[in-house]
């Protein structure tokens, strides 16, 4: 970053020295103008060394690289203007656009000066005009030599000194010195601090999304320690409201719903569990690197981080992530609604950990950033490699014994057997096997050599049967033959097969299986919603105790790629469920020995039975015990054991054991998430377009312009973790300065990148450049610590001033950007009905758990409308915690800002409407939480002035002043005597109290932290 | 400061202070958002050009009325009636793909006007105002899907989030009324597949959104005060306004505080104008019989008062109003099945109600300045679903606009002589859109908002205004 020197041109302009430096807000700019004429271009005051970074390429992004930027498509005249190389090429009419050291033979300078509607750029159809301080910008550039430079967001950050300031006892942290500095430049004198009452409001705010508990307040204002407030910051990091504010914060990037929008708001399986992890993870300051794997491929990572102390896997309930785009339920075009589901995807993903805008580059090369539509198929081509699952969120540490012991006793009790059989087989034996030739067709599995074949399993249950005990009593009667099955360990346990991808080839496909409340799911280009109209023949449920054969008509589907799945539970619709919620019945289990594809059944599958001599004897026992028995010899021993009634001492304890501790295992908490399918590589989409494709196919690889283009990812599964591991990496120059700009974000209220989402050139260029790179390394030396970063962030002075603007501030600095004083800001939706919560005494802080219905109002109507309204106040429970169903939205919550969850919104607007006021004056929550409050407030002495200083203490953080509580006291006789005459009764102290603190919830000082 | 100096100072307390100029649909003058509004408020000072139309009536069609059953006669289908489909011509998938032979039409066509265009019996009302429609028969969307399809009509995208077009409307022009929402969704009884986010800002600010108004005693939520009276909720207004001015003087300068001070008296107003909208006593009974208030069917009878309540709105200069259709003893316009009852009972629910609004806002001499839009989200196939029911067809659809700039008796465009697919003049959704903005006065590739790094239009990078159709 260049330094920040100015030049005084004329004397009078002195007083106004804060004006022009890079980092001038735009309306100061425009203020400039009002007191300077345009012409007179020398008295525009340039700073010493112009900046490219700062000072041009906003000029050149907004208003030229529609046409001479990065994006080939669109560019006109060979010219393009964000790299030096092209800039300053010949064109072909002899000209330079830019000569550097020469501004007047260059033609760009030439073409924005000019009002020739022939010549002038940007041309006059653009209605863009670049103004008078712009141009000399150009010319001061280019007689400088005209240096670009690296985008600043794309290298490294730099660790700067931190500047001296003059005032020092403005400083607590090098926070303040940079904000301080900057300041003093301006000639600013930093606001002075709040009081003990306002800070603490603001902190529990900022850092828990709730007011202050009127007894820690009091605590810390008369709290004589000089590290008093630093004791109430760890308090409060320390609170478990903590992680439920942060958590949302987070939600907020990534389009967090309950529900899949589109026709029918289908529930996205779970998605609650995504919620819980994430509070889990900011109240336990898991470091972010680590949340960025999690969430990116914490199905691959090598050694998962456990929850403590149940020891579930907590990595790879973040892959949710990708699990909460919007779903459609009968798309008429596969291929298409994937492409929408992936384009979300690398919408989200880029945008909340890069502040990347990839989506932009789907149809073209980014208009304006180095990011190029391979780029975005190199990410698309990841996303269809990865296929979307049901991750089991309760399996814990003590499941997992079980489950270890379990496939402990599977495998010893076949020596068990052989120790202790009560007889032995003959030496010679006759296998029957009912030989299926099924040679003729397309085969897609077959798990009859005792294989999984080279298909792919998920959860804890599937495994190959061949060989396993048929236990009846003591009685051993028979050997499994080859087969894959989910209840050698039991029923009702969680498992899924899956097979390579797969052209689809043949009319139809045939599966030879078995089982209860389980399924067959032909998956095409990874959708999932399986259903009717037009999908729900890809489905079927196995409902048969014996192997038969199941077919699935797939005529309509040829040519489409797919992959096939054999799920344990279902998505039968129920009472207490929705449509495709996963439901896994305690006695569901599955079994299929192959599956084929065919055009047409020559009869049936061939059927003969074979029979051949096995020789062996008692060898075939200890074959069989250590695993080695070929499917002929199983069945040779099998029919032995069929006739000849042997026993095994201890074998129906054994079975038995089995069965129970295998139900031991039942966990039915099921989240979405995502695991590793067939690497696919895309080609570019031509414009865009489905049906203009590039022969060239997109290796996988990390985004162009932040690593060498070379470095391609292996050539197998999705490049997940490798993409998540460059995101992550300390080298990264966005990761670390993005996540500090959120958090800065809110708790300053504005990002020192006022585009928190967008880091590219079409971004706001930072505020204080210095202090996010200092911000951003400090945050990695200490571990990628959330926490610590934010306590460095509040520690400062500057999160500590008063709201009250000084004079001169408004004026040099109307937007606050340098901060001289803290921003007033409005309390963002949740925070404003969990403080209604917390003031009427009736916020119940119950954590986790599926989400609390919305309340439906006979305005929230249309398809997919829940069955079941929730009640009225949310049970009480934190916002957090309530359903986010898309089509149903809470009003309150829209009212007050809260996104629509469809792509990253790291910045939510701040409205003002109508419905605010309304839902204040009239809803009848507000108005049921004011009786519930006022029921409080009479439970406490009979003491009017203690009652109102109680009510001001709990809901503005500060005690009244005696005029307040006079007011207060001509409101009551007010009220009073109204009701009296409205209804000619004599109203109770209830009735006044519900009045007054309705009134309460309605005060802006309610709403809005000052 | 004390009370009484307070309420001194704003004569009369709460509701006595004058409303600051609003911005937008709804909102105030102060609003200050993060992403960059021009502070003078409208995202345009003032419109491109001078406009045609003040305010615009959409009447959505929700679930796609079927072209060759309404407005684009096609003799052909009742020759071929029974033969299939295949040995005509390439059938696209569908939907449902459950494709059954041609099918003709099930109601006679008549030539109505000094234009003479055809309509079917199922729109006897509506056929005779044809000399005041431009009827665009070569309508193209994208999506075969309920709601992808609404979200296209509605946002220009077929994905969720996007703001709607009476969103964009308000964002660009502002409203004419101080005491109303500028862009209203009057509920007739049907959401729309795809939900309430058709009528949302998106990435605007939410002042933007539409309001829903239902029928019945509450017609905007939280509307009517929970005191026993009037003066009850003042008293608290008041109590409220002084506390707030007091903080303001507090704080020295916050324009956010101030503002939201000001749309407590905007919320206040609201309390009153809406039930004075909704109360129709004073409508003539001549007037409500034009629109069919008096009708036995109450599907009619409901439309037609939400159409009254359309002219009241646009009287009242309410920038932009969609009426959503009435829930018939069938499914909305979406017949995979039984055309013929389906069809018939929507039909006789919108028809003359919607005639009676062309007409009552002619003789108001409202027309000129109203633009009416009668669409849904795509067409139909001229092939059964089934037996007797039509899937959905985003290839062709038929609509017409009425009023402000519009040169009635137009017919624009044509399909091919089944109705299946558009061989002449396809317009798209954009166009209309384009179109719609133009009449307004705005220029659609100059009403911009900066979202996700890129200038964004309704029209994304599409859009031919129809000037055809345009006087």
């Amino acid at each position: 970053m260049s330094g920040t020197k100015f030049q005084i041109i004329k004397s009078h302009l002195k007083l106004i020295s804060w004006l022009q430096t890079q980092y001038v807000t735009l309306l100061a700019t425009l203020m400039v103008f009002a007191c300077t004429p345009a012409s007179e271009e020398e008295s525009i005051q340039l700073p010493d060394q112009i900046s490219y970074n700062f000072d041009i390429q906003p000029i050149l992004s907004n208003n030229c690289y529609v046409c001479h930027g990065p994006d080939s498509s669109t560019r006109q005249a060979g010219l393009r203007l964000d790299l030096r190389e092209w800039a300053t090429k010949k064109l072909d009419d002899g000209k330079r656009a830019i000569n550097p050291g020469n501004w007047k033979k260059s033609e760009l300078i030439n073409r924005v000066s000019s009002h020739d509607p022939e010549i002038m750029m940007p041309p006059p159809e653009m209605k863009r005009n670049l103004s008078a301080r712009e141009i000399a910008l150009l010319k001061h550039w280019i007689e400088q030599g005209a240096q670009w430079e690296p985008y600043w967001a794309f290298i490294k950050p730099e660790m700067s000194e931190t500047p001296e300031v003059v005032a020092k006892s403005f400083i607590n942290n090098e926070i303040d010195r940079f904000l301080v500095n900057k300041l003093e430049t301006k000639e600013l004198v930093p606001a002075e601090l709040t009081d003990r009452y306002s800070l603490a409001r603001r902190l529990s705010f900022v850092l828990t999304g709730l007011p202050p508990d009127p007894v820690v307040l009091e605590d810390f204002v008369n709290d004589p320690d000089s590290d008093a407030y630093e004791k109430l910051v760890d308090h409060y990091l320390d609170a478990p409201r903590f992680g439920e504010h942060w958590a949302r914060h987070w939600m907020d990037l990534v389009r967090y719903a309950d529900t899949r929008g589109h026709e029918f708001d289908y529930k996205v399986n779970g998605a609650w569990h995504y919620r819980d992890y994430l509070i889990r993870a900011f109240n336990q300051d898991v470091p972010y690197n680590q949340m960025v794997l999690e969430q990116l491929a914490g199905d691959m990572i090598e050694t998962p981080r456990l929850d403590r102390p149940s020891g579930a896997n907590e990595s790879v309930i973040g892959t949710a992530f990708y699990c909460l785009t919007e779903g459609k339920h009968s798309p008429v075009d596969l291929r298409i609604d994937q492409s929408e589901r992936i384009d979300n995807i690398i919408d989200v993903t880029s945008k909340t950990f890069q502040a990347l805008t990839v989506a932009c580059a789907k149809c073209h090369d980014h208009k304006f950033d180095p990011i190029p539509t391979t780029d975005y198929y190199s990410m698309y081509g990841m996303v269809e490699s990865t296929r979307f699952t049901l991750t089991q969120a309760g399996f814990d540490e003590k499941r997992k014994l079980i489950l270890d012991s379990l496939k402990r006793d599977q495998s010893s009790i076949r020596n068990y057997i052989v120790e202790n059989l009560t007889d032995e087989p003959p030496a010679n034996l006759k296998s029957e096997v009912e030989l299926h030739d099924i040679s003729r067709y397309h085969i897609i599995g077959d798990f009859r050599d005792g294989s999984l074949a080279d298909w792919t399993p998920d959860g804890i249950s599937i495994s190959n049967a061949m060989g396993n005990p048929v236990v009846s009593g003591n009685l051993l009667a028979g050997l499994e033959p080859a087969k894959i099955s989910s209840r050698a360990i039991g029923k009702g346990l969680f498992g899924v097969l899956r097979s390579p991808g797969f052209i689809i080839s043949e009319d139809s496909m045939l599966f030879r299986a078995a089982g209860k409340n389980s399924l067959i799911r032909v998956v095409i280009n990874n959708f999932q919603l399986i259903q009717d109209p037009i999908y729900g023949q890809l489905q079927t449920r196995l409902e048969s105790n014996e192997l038969q054969d199941y077919t699935i008509d797939l005529s309509m589907w040829k040519g489409h790629h797919a992959y096939i799945e054999l799920l344990v539970g279902d998505y039968r619709r129920r009472k207490d469920k929705g449509s495709h919620e996963y439901d896994l019945d305690p006695e569901a289990w599955l079994e299929a020995a192959y599956i084929i594809g065919y055009d047409s059944l020559s009869g049936d599958v061939n059927t003969e039975t074979v029979t051949s001599s096995i020789t062996g004897g008692s060898t075939l026992l200890n074959k069989w015990s250590s695993g080695n028995a070929s499917p002929n010899e199983i069945a040779a021993l099998d029919g032995w054991l069929a006739s000849s009634n042997t026993e095994v001492p201890g074998l129906e304890e054994w079975a038995n054991g089995q069965q129970g501790r295998g139900r031991r295992l039942y966990d039915s908490s099921f989240v979405a998430g995502v695991t590793e399918g067939d690497h696919i590589k895309s080609p570019v989409f031509i414009r865009g377009s489905l049906k203009n494709l590039s022969s060239y196919q997109v290796p996988h690889r990390y985004l162009t312009a932040v690593s060498d283009t070379t470095k391609v990812f292996q050539n197998q599964g999705s490049g997940r973790l490798e993409f998540a591991k460059k995101v992550a990496d300390p080298d990264n120059p966005l990761t670390a300065r993005v996540m500090v700009n959120r958090l800065w974000h809110h708790l300053f209220g504005r990002g020192i990148v006022e585009t928190v989402d967008n880091f590219g050139v079409q971004g706001k260029i930072p505020s204080h450049p210095e202090l996010l790179d200092y911000l951003a390394l400090k945050f990695m030396a200490q571990d990628w610590s959330i926490k610590k970063m934010i306590k460095f962030m509040v520690m400062s002075q500057s999160f500590q001033r008063v709201t009250t603007p000084s004079k001169s501030s408004l004026v040099v600095d109307p937007e606050n950007v340098l901060l001289q004083h803290y921003p007033v800001r409005r309390l963002n939706a949740e925070s404003i009905r969990d403080a209604v919560l917390a003031v009427s005494g009736r916020l119940d802080t119950t954590m986790y758990g599926p989400s609390v219905p919305i309340y439906l109002t006979e305005f929230l109507s249309g398809r997919g409308r829940p069955r079941i309204s929730g009640p009225l106040d949310g049970k009480g429970r934190r916002s957090v915690y309530q359903a986010v169903n898309r089509n149903f939205l809470s009003p309150m919550m829209l009212a007050f800002d809260m996104p629509v969850p469809f792509s990253t919104f790291g910045r939510r607007n701040v409205s003002n409407v109508p419905s605010q006021s309304l839902t204040l004056l009239n809803d009848p929550f507000i108005v049921e939480q004011s009786k519930y409050w006022a029921a409080a407030i009479l439970n406490q002495p009979e003491d009017f002035e203690a009652r109102v200083k109680s009510i001001y203490l709990t809901a503005f953080s500060r005690i009244p002043q005696e005029v307040e509580i006079q007011e207060a006291r001509a409101f009551f006789k007010e009220q009073a005597s109204l009701l009296q005459s409205v209804t000619k009764e004599t109203y109770g102290e209830e009735e006044l109290w519900k009045s007054y603190c309705h009134t309460i919830f309605n005060m802006k000082e309610f709403i809005f932290l000052i | 400061m004390t009370r009484r100096e307070a309420l001194m100072l704003t004569k009369n307390g709460f509701g006595g202070l004058a409303l600051m100029s609003l911005m937008g649909s709804f909102g105030c003058s102060r609003f200050k958002s993060p992403a960059g509004i021009n502070p003078s408020g409208l995202h345009l000072g003032a419109p491109h050009f001078a406009p045609k139309a003040r305010s615009i009536i959409f009447l959505y069609m929700d679930g796609g009325v079927s072209q060759v059953d309404s407005f684009d006669y096609k003799p052909r289908l009742e020759k071929e009636n029974g033969q299939n489909p295949y040995d005509k011509f390439e059938v696209a998938a569908t939907q449902f793909n459950n494709i059954g032979t041609i099918l003709k039409s099930p109601w006679g066509f008549k030539q109505y006007g000094e234009c003479g265009m055809w309509v079917s019996d199922l729109f006897p009302h509506i056929a005779t105002c044809v000399d005041e429609l431009a009827l665009i028969r070569s309508m193209v969307s994208e999506f075969p899907e309920h709601t992808n399809a609404n979200y296209f009509l509605h946002t220009g995208h077929g994905i969720q989030g996007r703001p709607s077009m009476g969103a964009w409307v308000n964002y660009g022009l502002g409203s004419d009324n101080q005491d109303l929402p500028g862009y209203v969704v009057l509920d007739g009884g049907l959401i729309p597949p795809g939900g309430l986010d058709n009528f949302k800002s998106g990435f605007l600010p939410a002042n933007y959104q539409a309001s829903i108004l239902k029928p019945g005693k509450t017609a905007i939520p939280n509307v009517e005060p929970l005191e026993p009276a009037q003066n009850i909720q003042k008293s608290k207004l008041d109590l409220i306004k002084q506390m707030d001015h007091s903080l303001v003087g507090k704080i020295g300068h916050e324009d956010e505080v101030a503002a939201a001070i000001d749309n407590y008296e905007l919320a206040y107003r609201m309390q009153a104008s809406v039930p004075e909208l909704t109360a129709l006593a004073g409508e003539s009974e001549a007037t409500k019989k034009l629109y069919g208030m008096d009708s036995s069917d109450p599907h009619l009878a409901g439309y037609a008062t939400q159409c009254l309540m359309a002219r009241r709105l646009v009287e009242r200069g309410v920038r932009f109003i969609e009426l959503t259709c009435p829930r018939v003893e069938a499914d909305r316009w979406d017949q995979h099945a039984g055309l013929k009852d389906g069809h018939e009972r929507n039909a006789h629910a919108v028809d003359q109600a919607v005639a009676g609004l062309l007409k009552d806002l002619k003789s108001r001499g409202l027309l000129e300045t109203t633009l009416v839009v009668f669409a849904g989200e795509f067409g139909r196939t001229p092939f059964a679903q089934g037996k007797d029911g039509r899937d959905h067809n985003p290839s062709a659809f038929s609509i017409w606009l009425a009023g402000a700039g519009v040169r009635g008796g137009t017919i624009y465009g044509e399909t091919d002589e089944y109705g299946y697919r558009v061989i002449d003049k396809p317009t798209s959704i954009h166009d209309l859109h384009a179109t719609m903005l133009h009449l307004l006065g705005v220029d659609h590739e100059h009403l911009t908002f900066r979202f996700s790094g890129r200038d964004i239009r309704l029209t994304d990078v599409h859009g031919h205004v129809i000037r055809d159709i345009l006087t």
